[in-house]
């Protein structure tokens, strides 16, 4: 059963809240260099998922491994050891007000990895150069656009050298002429061959670059294949009749 | 010229004496309150529920009982339990406690207003809670807060007349000496009042100097 090239597994996956199941038995394989993308209605559970894979969100029941490895939260280090190995991109960015997007991408390497301020310097400058902030990098996030906050972010993450990285709708808080930027960086990660799992409405950029899409609703995975077979002959009628409402909305 | 060669000669001695035990006492009781008020309002958010509940009860303690019964305890009561201190110390303690007490209240506020999805992304860097409290939360709390804990230390400067009712005789305190010798009340106590105003208006100019300083983009929210 356990996959010695998956990077990522996660097993039965369930979150309630009250009575009402927001994940129910999610189960998730994901292997090296792969784009996993999530789609699904709004409410449907994507955002759950994606927060209990790394246990921002306590899942009530669900076991995840990391390189083949279970991560048992309850063991504080192990927990923090392996968050720093899933980097996390979130909807409105997050970044920390009160630093610059320098220090917000050095603040981890510093903390968390214990890096000289030497190192931590020259990694931070060149992930912020990678998504193309080198020029921005003393300004703080009130003075940056979306786009600009969310490379910062990505940069962020990718300085901590993550295993995987989990994106949680990037680009959904952004104004339309600003998600391309951040589409771009994303596509250019995956051509570096970085491993991730990402929600997203954009059905477009879905069917461009994802190696598989898992399609959510209710908190259930309703169904997993590849882009062809997702947009051109889904299993269930749900699918087809969510791909459709989605491809008529924002075209393709 | 009678008058002038006694202000001068008992007046204004009496006066800077006092003024120097008030400065005495407003400095250190200001500067533990803030501490006191910094780690009980953490508490008091992210503590566990049962010291979460144990910091509650500090404050309503200490907000709730008059400041002067406050002294007269640390003071006249816990020579009863063998503790004795010294009117200073003895308000030294009560104004850091009660000012800590208020403070914690700002704290608490400003640690509320900082964006959960900001502790969440801290988490997901692999911080624990307390290197995510001490670098992420608190910078932003403390410039939050620090408009309404100026505002207690501004208080602090005035309810420190408090300490010459256990006999800490500080510029209230050498000020009502002086006016009962002399019944000069209303000359002397203007005298006094004015000194306060100078003190707090001192102290507001430093506040200010301090929330400039601290000024970062995003933080700014006067400029409309």
């Amino acid at each position: 059963m356990t996959n010695k090239e998956s990077v990522l597994r996660i097993e039965d996956m369930t979150k309630r809240y009250g009575q009402k199941d927001v994940l129910k038995d999610a189960s998730l394989t994901v292997d090296e260099g792969q784009l996993k993308i999530l789609i699904g209605p709004s409410g449907g559970g994507k955002s759950t998922l994606l927060q209990c894979i790394n246990f921002l969100v306590t899942p009530d029941q669900g076991r995840v491994w990391l390189r083949g490895e279970e991560i048992i939260r309850s063991r504080k280090r192990d927990l923090y050891t392996y968050r720093q190995k899933v980097g996390m991109i979130f909807q409105d960015f997050n970044l920390f007000d009160h630093l610059t997007a320098l220090e917000n991408v050095k603040i981890g390497l510093l903390q968390v990895k214990k890096m000289s301020k030497k190192n931590a310097q020259d990694k931070a400058v060149y992930e912020l150069d990678r998504v193309g902030l080198k020029d921005h990098m003393y300004k703080y996030p009130a003075q940056l656009s979306g786009g600009q906050k969310q490379r910062v972010s990505i940069a962020r993450a990718l300085a901590m050298d993550p295993d995987v990285m989990l994106l949680d709708e990037p680009t959904s808080a952004l104004d339309p002429e600003l998600i391309s930027e951040v589409l771009s960086v994303i596509k250019d990660l995956r051509a570096h061959g970085m491993t991730m799992v990402m929600s997203t409405h954009h059905m477009g950029f879905a069917r461009e670059v994802a190696d598989e899409i898992v399609f959510l609703e209710d908190g259930v995975i309703i169904e997993t294949g590849t882009p062809e077979k997702i947009f051109t002959a889904p299993e269930c009628d749900r699918t087809r009749e969510f791909c459709s409402k989605i491809l008529e909305l924002y075209g393709s | 010229m009678e008058e002038l060669f006694f202000i001068q000669h008992e007046v204004m001695p009496a006066l800077l004496r006092g003024l120097l035990i008030s400065v005495e006492l407003i400095i250190p009781s200001a500067l533990c309150g803030i501490v006191i008020g910094v780690v009980v309002g953490v508490l008091r958010v992210f503590g566990h529920p049962l010291v979460v509940r144990l910091a509650n009860t500090y404050v309503l303690i200490f907000r709730g009982f008059p400041l002067v019964v406050q002294l007269f305890i640390w003071y006249f009561g816990l020579p009863h339990l063998g503790i004795y201190l010294s009117p200073f110390v003895a308000s030294v303690v009560g104004f850091s406690l009660c000012s800590g007490a208020y403070h914690s209240e700002y704290v608490r506020g400003a640690l509320l207003s900082i964006k959960r999805g900001q502790l969440l992304a801290a988490q997901s860097l692999g911080f624990t809670k307390l290197q995510m409290i001490f670098s992420v939360v608190l910078p932003q709390a403390f410039r939050r807060a620090l408009p309404g804990c100026g505002n207690e230390i501004i208080y602090l400067i005035k309810y420190s007349s408090l300490a010459y009712m256990i006999t800490c005789i500080e510029l209230t305190g050498e000020g009502k000496i002086i006016a009962s010798e002399t019944f000069k009340y209303t000359e002397i106590f203007l005298i006094v009042g004015a000194v306060y105003l100078v003190l707090t208006t001192i102290a507001s100019w430093m506040l200010r100097r301090v929330e400039n300083r601290l000024r970062l983009p995003g933080f700014d929210h006067y400029a409309m």
